[in-house]
């Protein structure tokens, strides 16, 4: 998706370390990482389990700090910023979908979808349109007004990427997509992804270990033990993976 | 994001037919707890009610209107001296036993009224007329005295039925005969036996002529006089103590004859105590329950809280959202907590006990005490919330 001549830079992480737990027996999760990932393409943060990977995504989300190391996100140094203002720029820049879609079962499909128009401060009927012409979009057309838990897994899931989308915001940060759903829901969740997210102005970070979506992402960073090992074009380029 | 919280609220419907049970249970005991107690509290100056004069004059160690320290007659004319005085009128209460037509005794509660002008005479007569008192041997019964005293009946099914005392049933009060020539309306009396009126010189008679039979001396000031200082100045001028009749608990003042039998039951009783350890134990089961739910209500909906969290909800917008929920919870369990007192209480009067008033004062009372408690549950889910890790989320 991008090219060499107008590659921009959406995330910048250099030398970030993170240890969770007393220092004395501090598990190191992140060592020495750095990484970049760039506007308008879709990066895959793949490695076995434990290897860091939800650990600097939660970084570049701005809801954990780095020990050390600095975080950039558009330009803007994360590891500056008080409580207040990380809250504001996630607010503002990033869309979340997770593992676990996190749709709040006592709300409708359009109400879960309205929730970070609704933190914005934007009005509830203005939401309520926004939040309708996305549910549209990801062709949830006509349950709008159901509960989000009488869904099937891959309907929540498009719930939730369409709740992660309906700000446009310019990072887009995907936390284990589709273990939750089968074969070809995972992959139709992850064209959703791909086609809805893809654009110039926006970067989607995904974290997966799950082989049958390596073909959808632009780029690849492998991780192993707290480190990039790599980072690959090609998802063939990666040696068979045993996570 | 407050439309929102709201549908959280009242989408989990067991969570919050919990919570409103916790909260309008614990509200519905504060306010029927209080309602009774000041219900019975009302009941100890009732006397004050019923028989309304500006001033009531009695012996100066008096401390309650139940507990009247005789007087002498000629006390009633020292009165009446005082300049500032329109009319003074003897007044005599007393505690008797009644001997009915079956042989059984009751208790009664004695007023002798001034014969001449029936000053402290009750305001509502449902049968019967004032003047009859004149006749000899004749009292007056309340409508409670009248279903109390009555006649019981065997019906043909086995089954009792009580037939109220009528204008002409007749009673005997320490071996004298008491034909009921009327029957009103009064307040009922802490005592629990009902009233008996009849003129001053007969109950005197029936209380076998004692020396000093005199209670209490009604005073009405003359046009222009003002009552405390009538009061104040018979005070001075006989030696006796001057109240106000003064009945209302808000606004009633030193001298006010009601407020001081009020305190005095207060101080000696175990009546407050009784009570208050109720209304506190509704307010300790308010907290508990509605905390404690509302707090399980958080923990369900934590991993939710912390995703708005991770999506850029400030810490003031998510406890706004929780304060929202746990006011509406609170204001929800009042109404249906206070309403449900009134309706155990409007039961309650309709039998004619206990007594229940609910005053303004304690639906307001209730109302602070209720956002109090979801105040604090409020909080403890604040406190959760807070402590959440954003990033927890990201945990599956």
């Amino acid at each position: 998706m991008s090219t060499a001549t107008n590659i921009v830079t959406a995330v910048r992480i250099h030398g970030v370390d993170k240890s969770f737990g007393p220092a004395e027996s501090a598990v190191m999760a992140l060592k020495q990482v750095d990484f970049e990932a760039r506007q308008g393409e879709l990066i895959m943060l793949v490695g076995p389990s434990g290897c860091g990977k939800t650990t600097l995504l939660s970084v570049i989300a701005g809801t954990l700090r780095a020990d050390a190391g600095s975080t950039e996100v558009f330009g803007q140094r994360l590891d500056g910023l008080s409580q207040e203002e990380l809250t504001a720029f996630r607010r503002k820049n990033l869309g979340f979908v997770f593992q676990s879609f996190n749709l709040i079962p006592t709300l409708s499909v359009r109400e879960n979808v309205m929730v970070p128009l609704l933190i914005q401060g934007i009005s509830y009927g203005e939401a309520a349109i926004k939040a309708g012409a996305i549910l549209a979009k990801v062709g949830l057309e006509g349950r709008e007004d159901g509960s989000a838990t009488a869904l099937s897994g891959g309907q929540q899931q498009r719930v939730a990427i369409a709740r992660a989308l309906v700000h446009e915001p310019p990072l887009l940060i995907c936390d284990e997509p589709t273990s939750a759903l089968d074969k070809d829901t995972g992959g139709k969740v992850m064209e959703m992804i791909r086609d809805l997210s893809h654009s110039p102005n926006r970067c989607v970070i995904v974290v997966t270990h799950d082989q049958r979506i390596f073909r959808f992402a632009d780029r690849i960073a492998e991780m192993e033990d707290g480190r990039i090992r790599r980072v690959v074009d090609d998802p063939r380029q990666l040696e068979t993976p045993s996570y | 994001m407050y439309r929102l919280a709201l549908n959280m609220l009242f989408g989990d419907r067991a969570k919050l037919a919990m919570l409103l049970c916790g909260l309008s249970f614990s509200a519905l005991l504060m306010a029927q707890q209080s309602s009774v107690f000041f219900g019975i509290m009302s009941w100890t100056y009732t006397p004050m009610v019923n028989i309304r004069a500006s001033i009531w004059v009695s012996d100066s160690e008096v401390e309650q209107v139940n507990d009247a320290k005789p007087m002498r007659d000629t006390d009633v004319s020292r009165v009446r001296s005082v300049d500032g005085v329109s009319w003074a009128a003897p007044l005599h209460s007393s505690i008797m036993q009644a001997r009915m037509p079956n042989g059984k005794f009751k208790l009664i509660s004695l007023v002798g009224i001034d014969s001449d002008t029936f000053a402290g005479a009750p305001a509502t007569l449902t049968q019967g007329n004032i003047e009859d008192l004149r006749l000899p041997n004749t009292v007056l019964v309340d409508e409670w005295g009248a279903n109390l005293l009555g006649h019981v009946v065997i019906q043909p099914d086995g089954s009792e039925k009580i037939i109220p005392l009528q204008i002409g049933d007749t009673f005997e009060l320490n071996d004298t005969e008491a034909r009921i020539v009327g029957i009103c309306r009064v307040k009922r009396a802490f005592t629990g036996g009902p009233f008996v009126y009849t003129t001053y010189d007969r109950a005197k008679a029936y209380t076998a002529n004692v020396r000093r039979a005199l209670s209490y001396v009604l005073v009405e000031p003359r046009d222009g006089v003002s009552v405390d200082d009538l009061r104040l100045r018979i005070e001075r001028e006989t030696g006796l103590k001057a109240w106000t009749s003064d009945t209302d608990l808000w606004h009633w003042k030193e001298g006010s004859l009601a407020r001081s039998t009020f305190w005095w039951f207060w101080k000696n009783t175990g009546i407050p105590f009784s009570f208050g350890t109720a209304v506190l134990l509704g307010l300790f089961v308010g907290i508990a329950i509605s905390g404690q739910t509302f707090y399980s209500f958080v923990l369900e909906n934590l991993k939710y809280f912390a995703a708005i969290k991770a999506m850029g909800a400030s810490m003031g917008v998510l406890a706004r959202m929780l304060l929202l929920q746990a006011l509406t919870a609170g204001m929800l369990g009042f109404g249906l907590g206070v309403g449900m007192a009134q309706a155990i209480g409007r039961g309650m009067i309709e039998k004619g006990m206990p007594p229940f008033v609910m005053y303004p004062q304690i639906l307001w009372a209730t109302f602070v005490l209720v956002l109090g408690i979801s105040l604090i549950s409020a909080l403890i889910g604040m406190v959760k919330v807070a402590r959440v890790d954003p990033a927890s989320v990201f945990r599956g």
